[in-house]
């Protein structure tokens, strides 16, 4: 765990680019926030292995939000649930429903319904929020925060000094 | 920089593959630890399996080892099944449709004791039943000593005797107002001054003076007719009280017996205390069997229909594990989430081995549009010819589900039943061939069930004490006479409040060989009573027929007066209009 947060401090400190950590992240909603062994998780995996993403941060992000989904699982159900028995869009559930792929997918399910419609609605805005962060992140909080009481405290840690070891096998300290 | 690391492909299918590997791993732990959880969920107490072994080809399921502990006694196991085979349809698991097409369940047992206790912390409160009411009727004779009459009559108000007094009270001041009264009245000293004025009357002389005594004794007359209507209005009120009086009197006289047959009602020992036997005898252990039969209906009922609601038209279903709520949409081949097509159960007794089947085992069965049905039936066991259970179960229209159980034992061979812990009139049913038959049905909330059955080659042993009274005795020694006996069973209500009636060949035989001895103890009890309470009332019946004799005589007294009263008017009358001899 230590070793993943210190990739990640290295990720954000480095030259690796904001949208290899933001897309990270925002994979990381989808299979954090929606039921884990659900199968379009699978394709979530498949994509954050197959694409050049920062996979500590998609490791951490998933924990995350995964303790997040908890929380907002009565907000899942109900947008579940209006979508589902949405007169309009019946329709569309049945022809899927008939569909083996899609029953796999157990779609008809108000959480995996809301929760997917949820972090896929929010993936666009949360990909430029984060790279909007990380980049004013690198430009302002960087250097003020290498020179700061807390970080001096920090550097004396097992986890920074983890984080200089991978960053000086890296070289992009 | 490139976007895409094609070796993430071969790491994604390392991954998959290993996630296989595990969930191939640990799958069979997995299944077990998620029937042992649901199960204890469901039934209240621990759910335990020994194993559990999954197969790809073909699909299915093996259990062994199956315990559900019974909830009301966690030192016994409900049902033990030594093994369960499942042959699941692989291919409608790709739809999320679990359906069996075959369970076999071998070697099931009912209440075979524990190691360990199965109780668990948290289990939901049973509701009060029949047989919990019941368990705390015991079987006690009535009292059967002939009371004692002084304590009767010490504890007991007697009617006769309040009777007595209110009219004793009352001829009192009855008399003592008309004491007053009489004294009001013209008496014999009035009576006489009219006499005196008329006869000095009767001496005038002269015209003019007759002529004006005639108009004096026209006077005499008129005060004399109106002191005379006095007494005779007083006369007719006392006679009318004392007709009222008499008529209250003669109820003091019937009192007694009232009071001696409400007393004797009170405090005889009565047959009609042994109707009720067959409700202390068989009451617990039929009321038992029902509860124990609705209780784990009630567990097992979310197998039989998963509660379901409509949401802008949809079925919205509450998955049985897992979060949030499934919507159902039209399929073009419904079936069930889960279903058993024929599960064949194989049930070891302590008489034998008991086989049957049980179709369609579905919480939707409103789509499969098939009700559940059972068929179990055993011949030629140990001390039982043969038994038979079967029965639907249907929710095909969850509205209106209705489930019926039929149930038949014959030639069942009871030894050793206690059917009486009294400590005046144990009895034993050493030995009886059992036929029973059994119906049930529950049409939404409304229960109903019947039971009859059939006891011959009937030996009861009973023993009554040497210091028992006759009515033991004769108890005793009828039951010992006993050959056979039906015993009937009624239950009607709901699942949740239910009635039991009874009825049994015994309540006639106890109540016929009883008879005598409790006809003899009547006639004794009523005697004592009826000697006792007139002794009682027999004082205030004297008093009153003393003040009732006072009022007669001052009845008569009126009358006395009256008819000196009309003597002189009569002597007024007797010459001319005013009585007075007129000179011409």
């Amino acid at each position: 765990m230590l070793r993943t947060i210190a990739r990640l401090l290295s990720a954000l400190n480095s030259e690796t680019k904001p949208g290899q950590i933001s897309l990270a992240f925002c994979f990381a909603m989808i299979a954090g926030l929606t039921p884990l062994f659900s199968l379009h998780n699978l394709l979530v995996l498949l994509i954050v292995l197959l694409l050049r993403v920062n996979l500590s941060t998609f490791i951490l992000g998933l924990g995350l939000f995964s303790g997040i989904a908890y929380l907002l699982d009565p907000l899942f159900h109900g947008i579940g649930l209006a979508v589902l028995t949405a007169g309009a869009l019946e329709g569309l559930w049945t022809a899927l429903y008939n569909t083996t792929l899609f029953r796999l997918e157990k779609f008809n399910n108000s959480i995996v319904m809301g929760s997917l419609l949820f972090s896929v609605v929010l993936f666009v805005p949360l990909y430029f929020i984060s790279n909007q962060m990380i980049l004013r992140y690198r430009e302002h909080v960087l250097a003020w925060v290498q020179k700061s009481r807390i970080m001096q405290a920090f550097k004396a840690t097992k986890l920074y000094r983890l984080y200089s070891t991978y960053s000086e096998f890296r070289g992009t300290a | 920089m490139k976007w895409v690391r094609w070796q993430g492909l071969i790491a994604f299918v390392v991954v998959v593959i290993v996630v296989m590997g595990v969930w191939f791993f640990v799958v069979d732990s997995a299944i077990e630890a998620v029937i042992e959880k649901t199960g204890t969920h469901v039934v209240g107490a621990k759910v335990e399996l020994e194993d559990a072994d999954l197969s790809i080809s073909p699909l299915g399921l093996s259990l062994t080892g199956l315990q559900v502990t019974n909830p009301d006694e966690p030192m016994s196991n409900a049902v033990q099944v030594d093994r369960i085979a499942l042959l699941v349809e692989g291919a409608k698991l790709f739809r999320r449709k679990v359906i069996v097409k075959e369970m076999t369940l071998e070697g099931a047992r009912l209440n075979t004791p524990r190691k360990r206790s199965g109780a668990i912390s948290r289990r939901p409160a049973a509701a009060p039943s029949v047989s919990k009411r019941a368990a705390g009727e015991k079987f006690t004779l009535p009292p059967l000593g002939v009371p004692n009459v002084s304590e009767i009559l010490q504890r007991e108000k007697l009617r006769s005797l309040e009777l007595a007094e209110a009219l004793q009270a009352d001829l009192q001041a009855e008399k003592d107002q008309w004491r007053k009264r009489l004294a009001e009245l013209p008496d014999k000293v009035k009576l006489a001054a009219y006499r005196e004025r008329i006869e000095k009357l009767r001496s005038a002389k002269g015209g003019t003076r007759v002529l004006g005594a005639v108009k004096e004794v026209m006077g005499v007359q008129k005060e004399l007719r109106k002191d005379l209507d006095r007494i005779k209005a007083g006369q007719n009120a006392l006679q009318n009280n004392l007709a009222l009086f008499r008529k209250r009197m003669d109820e003091v006289g019937d009192a007694p017996l009232a009071d001696v047959h409400r007393l004797k009602e009170k405090y005889a020992f009565s047959p009609k205390g042994l109707t009720n036997v067959s409700r202390l005898v068989f009451g617990g252990k039929i009321g038992k069997w029902a509860d124990t039969a609705l209780d784990w209906y009630e567990r097992l009922r979310p197998v039989l229909e998963r509660s379901k609601e409509r949401k802008e038209g949809h079925e919205v279903v509450k998955p049985v594990r897992g979060k949030g709520a499934d919507v159902r949409f039209k399929e073009h081949q419904p079936l069930p989430d889960f279903l058993i097509r024929i599960a064949h159960v194989s049930m070891e007794i302590p008489a034998g081995s008991i086989r049957g089947q049980i179709r369609n085992i579905t919480p939707d069965q409103d789509v499969l549009g098939v009700p559940l049905t059972y068929d179990f039936s055993g011949e030629d066991l140990t001390r039982l010819r043969s038994v038979k259970l079967d029965g639907t179960l249907n929710h095909v229209d969850p509205s209106s589900p209705k489930d019926t159980a039929n149930f038949k034992i014959r030639g069942y061979q009871v030894t050793d039943m206690s059917l009486s812990d009294s400590a005046e009139l144990p009895m034993v049913l050493k030995k009886a061939t059992a036929n029973l038959k059994a119906r049930a049905s529950l049409s939404g909330e409304t229960l109903k069930a019947n039971l009859l059955a059939g006891l011959q080659s009937v030996e009861i042993a009973t023993r009554s004490q040497d210091e028992a009274g006759g009515l033991v005795k004769a108890m005793a020694l009828a039951v010992s006479d006993i050959k056979k006996f039906g015993v009937e069973a009624n239950i009607s209500g709901t699942l949740k409040a239910y009635d039991l009636q009874l009825s049994s060949d015994l309540d006639r035989v106890l109540k016929e060989a009883v008879r005598k001895q409790v006809e003899a103890q009547v006639t004794r009890l009523e005697k004592e009573l009826q000697s006792a309470i007139s002794e009682k009332v027999s004082e205030p019946m004297a008093d009153i027929k003393a003040s009732l004799g006072g009022l007669s005589a001052i009845s008569s007294e009126l009358t006395a007066r009256l008819n000196l009263g009309n003597e002189l008017l009569k002597g007024t009358k007797q010459n001319g209009r005013s009585g007075l001899k007129l000179p011409f």
